[in-house]
């Protein structure tokens, strides 16, 4: 027969879940917890430091250069020399292949790092102040959503140049609204919570509500936001170089490459074939570890149990 | 159990029920060797605090375990067949023809998509909707039938779901919960119409509640459990006269019952002591509520209130959904501007206390206790008097001053009701009475005033210099509440503090508890340094009886109740000098309420805390308010001192109120509560019938025909 | 109700308006203008000046914009610079082709997923939900080149049995380009099915934990009749909007397909009008592209509207 206590200290049974642990876990701690419980998670997490290892250490893994070739062996299929093959050029395939990373990785995340942080601050700012800033920027942003992203993209890149700076910027410009909306959706969830009114009736600015009350709560999402924002601007930028407004011809990228081979691919299938699984295979590491990310910390609703 | 001839048509035995979050997480047993039997036409009511697995067991009933969940022993047996070894085929006949389930919560229970009609009659069974809806007591069903759940009120929705229930006629009624967030009123009647089917249709029925009055008056034999187990099982009227187990004496015991006269003290062998009211009554008023409205957009939630809260009182707020009492506490906090009257709050002492002390550190800044009213009175009148109170106190003098005049006039309003002060300044007061009279009418004069406050408030001015050098830039706390929290004065926004309603989300979930008893320290600049502010909030959260290891620990580690307290604890953070309690109790278990409402009583004895108590349990009220204000559609219908309200009710809805609250106690047969048609006639001029001893109810008469 | 109809209808102008503003400035703002565009590098400057005039590039830019939005709803885009062609009924034509890809997408892309993504939701965590998660996850992290390339090779070079390029004009009927649509629209399909499956598959799931589905199971209904009638209307409703975003998307998924294809479409006109910085062109279907996305958000937003009474009777705001 269990008996209920009631001591002046503790009033109420301890929650299930609390543990003896009185040690405050910290962000990093909590989020290593969550990411090692979701097997998708560290798949993803593993892929993309695969990949980014490999981009680090393209120059030791192979022997070739990227963009010069050796005209004699052009078009060759794999062999022991050339693991993947060569392109038209007589490029060593493979070689390409570990330095295209490079590209997809620099230039995706520093504009996915720019996309995320813009659209943060404007998506909080927009969820908190409400009122004619939330509707001025909602509308604005709506503008810049309703033409196609690929047609920014060309319009900025042809009036630019395709210098990566100026690719960054343009991805920004096509991504930041769907940042914004995801990021204010989740602001607004947490806007109402009492917590937040409290420091309302406290009187506190809206920056330091931002910071404190706002930020800490909603950087599960923007964690998993910036891993789904990734993969999807790798497979913009891929699809820019496709159609040849990307990176600049003897650049080694993946989207590129596989437009440059797309003719001879009944010839050499390799040389269009491992740039397509470079690139697969990194985007299917961002989706897992935003996916597993999101289950873990429950970002989209989907609640395992309690 | 008594011995009745016929079989039970629901039994469970030695039931056990398992619960694995996720799917590397342990098993935790929900339900342990739980055996009951119900018989037919007979009531059992499942009591318990929440996590007890109450309604666990009676959803096996119908076969339903949640996600995740599963039995690990007994069985579960309803009218002969064992649910759980049923086919789909067969227990989807079971279900609705043999058991049928009432949800809790009726607005989230019925699909929004769909006519209600719909819903009803797909139920099955062959009685027509319409008849249902009839015998639910539903009006114009066949209207009804046509419209989807939104457009329902929460006891409509209810009735609906219970129309629902009963379509296939079955014979057991599984009612989980099925009043719980709905008014008392409400409540009364949908539990009424429960009773009344029961009889009509012979069912028996499993209650689920942790609401012992609901039970009290429903239930022909109860089974209490606690944490998964059954501690005791006996007929109603004996459980209740004689608990034989002590977690359900204690139980018992801290239910707050209409009739007692101050806070019930709950004793570990679950006796209970009802403590006399504090006598720490002031005469000083905190704040000054004046014919104050609030608009939502078109409609109008507060119409004319007023209302003063003294040192030292529990001013409870109470009233059924709708009635305005949250919108009053929000505005008073600074989250919502009225649009209309006035609303003070009258400087303290203490105040200038922290204010002028900066880091003195001193904890209590009560000991300019009486130091409020002189600075009050100095804001109220000319300046003269406002000098006179800075001889008064070792702090007021710093407020007193040449603003006194602007002041005077502006919450002229407020100095009226000060007139019962000791101080001869009162009679200041009362000469500019007119002049604030007028100026009451107009809320802008207010707002404009209150915009100029802040600059004086700041506490950056850390002058422990001559009363004359801060005079001038510091109308003190005497501030204006009109003004959102931002464009209040430092002071002022710490005079009033607020404790929400929902303790789970009233905490940062990623700061921890020290933290968020920290900020305000910081914020209101109230801790000097940071050794000190982390010093104070571990003295805080020891205030609130909670070990001082708290501090480091997140809201998701602590229990409803604790997390109330720290809630209470950040409240006291800011030294406030009206803390207002926003329905605090209401989503916590009836042991923790109790332990948390003599946390409250205590804190108002040892600060002389003015605190306004908003509350729709006219039971709780009873125990711990002062005075009560009874707010219907957002006017006050009635006011008194709590024992006067309560033994003559003057208002007939505070008695239809009170009618409808439920005792735990199945022998009390509470007033029947006769429909008691009343029209308001109240005239402008003539709005109150005085009772006497501040007790006046607002004027009604009977409806005609 | 109507004055929910109202707002967004208001609202979607709104943003129509503030798109072609955008579109204008964008546009401007590309190096060289239309005169040295037609007259060459070579070109004198007066000239060019001469031109400038002729074609009112020297008025303020306000008042070309209206002139431009004035044309453009008659219909009247202006003279392409490369074919000096009016661009409206060049832009039509294209149009007309991508539609007849955009339309086989949809119809299968938006059935098949929903369909899909319900069973995922239904099935979680089971095996028909792992698979089709799986396969989904692997369509979204593929571009379409890709899926483009990987198609050809097996249907044009493997099997040969759909064309790998089109070599017909945008004149060509019906009849000649539909073989040729089937390779493109599956591209699209695929990659779009895979977002929208997701959705729905997350949301089914969210509905059936709602307590308003476990109330219509404990009434003894069968799963078919709980999950047709009480869970999919609530089920659908975000994924109607994803529905609605990818649709706006198949727009600028269409210029890759197409030019991987090398399909007579709008997606190609648009490569090439930029290639050939063929300004007129590129406003046009800008434009288009915004009246696209906006028209269909907005039957998204009615969409809601029938499955959800609340925002039929009090006119609720979606957020």
């Amino acid at each position: 027969m269990s008996s209920l206590k009631l001591p002046v200290g503790a009033a109420g049974a301890e929650p299930s879940d609390a543990g003896p642990a009185p040690v405050r876990p910290g962000f990093a701690a909590r989020t290593w917890r969550t990411v090692r419980s979701s097997r998708p998670a560290v798949i993803g997490l593993v892929i993309v430091a695969v990949h980014v290892v490999v981009a680090l250490l393209a120059p030791l893994l192979t022997p070739y250069h990227p963009t010069t070739g050796d005209a004699a062996h052009a078009l060759l299929g794999p062999s022991a020399d050339h693991w993947a093959g060569t392109d038209q050029y007589g490029r060593d395939v493979l070689t390409r292949v570990l330095y295209g990373g490079r590209y997809a990785l620099g230039v995706s995340v520093t504009a996915t790092l720019i996309t995320i942080a813009l659209g943060t601050v404007l998506g909080c700012a927009a969820a908190l102040r409400g009122g004619w800033l939330d509707d001025v920027v909602m509308r604005v942003l709506d503008a810049v959503l309703s033409i196609p992203a690929i047609l920014v993209l060309l319009v900025i890149v042809t009036a630019l140049g395709t210098g990566p700076s100026v690719i960054v910027l343009a991805i920004a410009v096509v991504c930041v609204p769907q940042v914004v909306r995801v990021v204010r959706g989740a602001a607004l969830a947490v806007a109402p919570q009492d917590y937040v009114t409290a420091a309302r009736a406290r009187g506190e600015g809206t920056w330091a509500i931002l910071r404190r009350e706002v930020l800490p709560n909603i950087s599960d999402v923007v964690c998993v936001e910036f891993a789904m924002r990734a993969s999807w601007v790798v497979l913009l930028i891929s699809s820019l170089s496709f159609l040849g407004f990307g990176a600049d011809p003897p650049t080694p990228d993946w989207g590129l490459m596989v437009s440059e081979n797309r003719t001879a691919i009944t010839v050499v299938p390799m040389a269009s074939l491992a740039p397509i699984i470079g690139l697969a295979t990194m985007v299917v590491g961002l989706n897992l570890a935003a996916d597993g990310l999101s289950k873990a910390w429950g970002v989209d609703r989907i609640r395992e149990g309690v | 159990m008594t011995t009745a001839p016929k079989a039970p048509i629901v039994s469970v035995d030695e039931l056990s029920v398992a619960y694995r979050s996720g799917s590397g997480g342990r098993e935790v047993p929900v339900v342990q060797e739980v055996s009951l039997e119900v018989r037919p036409g007979r009531t059992l009511a499942l009591v318990g605090e929440s996590g007890s697995g109450k309604s666990t067991v009676a959803a096996t009933l119908l076969g339903h375990l949640r996600h995740g969940s599963r039995i690990t022993g007994g069985r579960v047996a309803v009218d002969g067949e064992d649910v759980f070894a049923l086919s789909a085929r067969e227990l989807r006949r079971l279900r609705g023809g043999t058991v049928a389930m009432v949800a809790q919560n009726a607005g989230h229970a019925l699909t929004p998509s769909m006519r209600i009609g719909r819903q009803i009659a797909e139920a099955g069974g062959e009685v027509p909707v319409t008849d249902l809806l009839e015998q639910v007591r539903l009006e114009r069903p066949r209207e009804l039938a046509r419209r989807y759940p939104h457009e329902l009120s929460g006891g409509q929705q209810q009735r609906v779901a219970i129309a629902m229930a009963i379509a296939a006629r079955p014979k057991v009624l599984v009612l989980d919960e099925p009043t719980t967030g709905l008014d008392v009123i409400t409540q009364r009647g949908v539990l009424d119409l429960i009773g009344a089917l029961r009889e009509e249709l012979g069912l028996a029925a499993v209650l689920v509640s942790h609401d012992l009055g609901v039970v009290a008056r429903m239930a022909d034999e109860v089974c209490v459990l606690s944490a998964g187990r059954v501690v005791e099982a006996a007929p109603t009227r004996r459980l209740f006269a004689a608990p034989a187990d002590p977690y359900t004496r204690r139980l018992l015991a801290s239910v707050p019952r209409i009739a007692d006269a101050g806070l019930a003290v709950v004793g570990e062998d679950g006796t209970r002591e009802i403590r006399p009211r504090a006598d720490s009554v002031g005469a000083v008023d905190v704040v000054d509520v004046r014919e104050v409205t609030i608009d939502y957009g078109a409609s109008r939630a507060v119409d004319g209130v007023s209302f003063r809260v003294r040192r030292g009182e529990v001013l409870a707020l109470v009233g059924e959904s709708g009635s305005g009492k949250s919108t009053i506490a929000w505005s008073l906090a600074g989250l919502r501007a009225p649009s209309g009257g006035t609303m003070r709050a009258a400087a303290r002492g203490g105040a200038g206390a922290v204010v002028g002390g900066g880091s003195g550190g001193r904890l209590g800044a009560r000991p300019g206790g009486d130091g409020p009213l002189g600075v009050s009175s100095g804001g109220d009148s000319d300046g003269l008097v406002g000098g006179a109170s800075g001889g008064d106190g070792p702090v007021g003098g710093s407020l007193g001053g040449s603003r006194g005049g602007l002041s005077g006039v502006v919450s002229g309003a407020g100095s009226g009701g000060r007139a019962d002060g000791p101080l001869g300044v009162s009679s200041g007061g009362d000469s500019d009475g007119p002049v604030g009279g007028s100026s009451g009418g107009d809320g802008p004069v207010d707002g404009s005033y209150g915009g100029d406050g802040p600059r004086g408030g700041s506490p950056g001015s850390d002058s422990n210099g001559s009363s004359g050098g801060s005079s001038g830039t510091s109308p003190g706390r005497d501030g204006d509440l009109a003004a959102p929290a931002r464009r209040r004065p430092l002071a002022l926004r710490r005079a009033v503090q607020l404790v929400f309603q929902n303790a789970d989300t009233s905490l940062n979930p990623r700061r921890s508890v020290g933290d968020a008893v920290r900020r305000p320290l910081h914020f209101f600049g109230t801790a000097g340094s940071r050794g000190e502010a982390a010093t104070r909030a571990r003295q805080l959260i020891a205030d609130v009886r909670l070990g001082p290891d708290f501090a480091d620990r997140l809201p998701a580690q602590l229990s409803g109740g604790q997390r109330q307290r720290i809630g209470i604890a950040r409240a006291l953070a800011g030294e406030p000098d009206l803390l207002i309690a926003d329905e605090i109790t209401t989503a916590l278990d009836v042991s923790v309420q109790a332990d948390v409402l003599r946390l409250l009583d205590d804190l108002r004895r040892e600060r002389e805390l003015a605190c306004l108590f908003i509350s729709h349990d006219l039971a709780v009220v009873r125990g711990i308010a002062d005075r009560v204000v009874v707010l219907r559609h957002g006017v006050v219908v009635e006011e008194g001192p709590t024992d006067a309200v309560f033994a003559v009710p003057g208002h007939p809805y505070t008695r239809a109120l009170m009618a409808a609250a439920l005792e735990p106690d199945p022998e009390a047969e509470g007033a029947v509560a006769a429909a008691e048609e009343w029209a308001d006639a109240a005239e402008p001029g003539a709005l109150w019938d005085d009772l006497g001893g501040g007790h006046r109810v607002r004027r009604w008469r009977p409806a005609d025909g | 109700m109507f004055s929910f109809l109202l707002r967004r209808v208001a609202a979607a102008l709104g943003t129509l308006l503030l798109s072609s503003v955008m579109v204008f400035l964008a546009v401007q703002a590309l190096p060289g203008d239309v005169a040295t565009q037609v007259l060459g590098r070579d070109a004198t400057p007066d000239a060019v000046a001469a031109l400038r005039q002729q074609m009112g590039l020297d008025r303020p830019a306000w008042e070309r914009y209206f002139d431009w939005i004035k044309g453009a709803l008659h219909g009247d885009f202006g003279t392409s610079l490369v074919t000096t062609k009016p661009v409206g009924g060049e832009v039509a034509q294209y149009l007309g082709n991508s539609a007849l890809i955009a339309v086989v997408t949809v119809l299968f892309a938006v059935t098949g997923s929903v369909v899909l993504g319900v069973l995922a939701g239904l099935y979680r965590d089971r095996w028909p939900d792992h698979l089709i998660s799986t396969v989904s996850l692997v369509g979204m992290s593929v571009p379409e080149f890709v899926v483009a390339t990987v198609l050809v090779l097996a249907f044009s070079v493997t099997v040969p049995v759909l064309p790998a390029v089109v070599l017909y004009g945008p004149g060509a009927g019906v009849g000649q380009l539909l073989p040729a649509v089937w390779l493109p629209a599956a591209s699209l399909a695929i990659v779009m099915a895979a977002y929208i499956v997701r959705m729905a598959r997350t949301s089914v799931i969210d509905v059936m934990a709602s307590e308003y589905v476990t109330t219509a199971r404990l009434k003894g209904l069968t799963t078919w009749r709980v999950v047709t009638r009480h869970a999919l209307p609530s089920a659908l409703l975000p994924t109607l909007h994803v529905i609605a975003l990818n649709v706006a998307w198949l727009v600028g998924g269409v210029a890759v397909v197409e030019n991987v294809f090398n399909y007579p479409g709008v997606g190609k006109l648009m490569l090439t009008s930029v290639q050939n910085r063929d300004l007129p062109v590129i406003q046009a279907i800008a434009l288009i592209s915004a009246v696209v996305y906006v028209s269909c958000n907005l039957a998204a937003d009615l969409g809601s509207m029938a499955l959800n009474p609340k925002l039929r009777t009090r006119g609720g705001r979606i957020r």
